[in-house]
């Protein structure tokens, strides 16, 4: 499966393809569309891509997840095109020996996602409008400054301002 | 050269891509100016783009041939 799909994501596809007898651990993540925002009352959404980039970032990104936490698994796959409320948007499947690397791997996957991958809500309204969220800023046109730290692993390797319980 | 929006860009520029007319090789900080000046709903949300070629993201300093489209990415919001 690509990273960025149309197609309704299968969570379940993604963990026949990690497999691995050699983990004890499974976490599935998935991001689902809710039906309020900031107060207002959200019936649909709408994901765009900038697909050549997303590609690129997502597969770096789960190669990231593995080497910066050591587990042996990571898949992530963002759905674009319009979605009704409950249906996932994301889906982050890690897979690795113990469950504690396997946790916090799949928090700092869906975090970091937020922060670089070049995709867009926009939300529609029961009034009949529609907006699309801020977000945040890719690295200043290639400065790379989201992630000037060095590399760090394991729990303390969280992005510094976390989003887990924003959008 | 072929200038492509996304996101929110695309409603403040009322279209997903345009010619714009403008010498190459060009700084990107240059063309951001020309677009903004083109088009004036654009203009608030310069500071925070990020501009890519292909599958890059590059600085404002670097120079573009205008052989690929120049895309204008507005603050992601995904997952």
């Amino acid at each position: 499966m690509e990273h960025i799909t149309a197609q309704v994501l299968d969570a379940e596809l993604l963990k026949r393809e990690t497999e691995n007898p050699a983990c004890g651990a499974l976490i599935v993540f998935e991001g689902t569309v809710r039906n309020h925002h900031r107060g207002r009352q959200v019936e649909r959404m709408e994901y765009t891509a900038y697909k050549p980039l997303a590609e690129r970032v997502l597969q770096e990104l789960e190669e990231e997840t593995k080497r910066r936490f050591g587990v042996a698994e990571c898949r992530i796959v963002h759905r674009i095109g319009e979605l009704a409320i409950g249906e996932a948007s994301v889906v982050i499947v890690v897979r690795s020996a113990h469950r504690g690397d396997a946790f916090d791997a799949a928090e700092w996957a869906i975090d970091t996602l937020k922060q670089r991958v070049p995709i867009w809500k926009n939300d529609f309204y029961a009034d009949g409008t529609r907006a699309y969220q801020d977000g945040v800023p890719l690295s200043a046109c290639g400065s790379d400054e989201h992630d000037s730290a060095s590399p760090q692993s394991g729990r303390d390797a969280r992005p510094e301002h976390s989003l887990r319980n924003q959008d | 050269m072929r200038i492509e929006f996304y996101g929110v860009l695309q409603e403040a520029a009322g279209r997903e891509a345009l010619e714009l007319s403008i010498d190459t090789p060009s700084r990107v900080a240059h063309i951001l100016e020309e677009l903004g000046e083109q088009i004036p709903a654009l203009q608030s949300h310069l500071p925070r783009i990020a501009c890519a070629v292909g599958d890059e993201v590059i600085p404002r300093s670097e120079m573009v041939s205008g052989d690929a489209p120049l895309v204008l990415l507005p603050p992601v919001s995904g997952g």
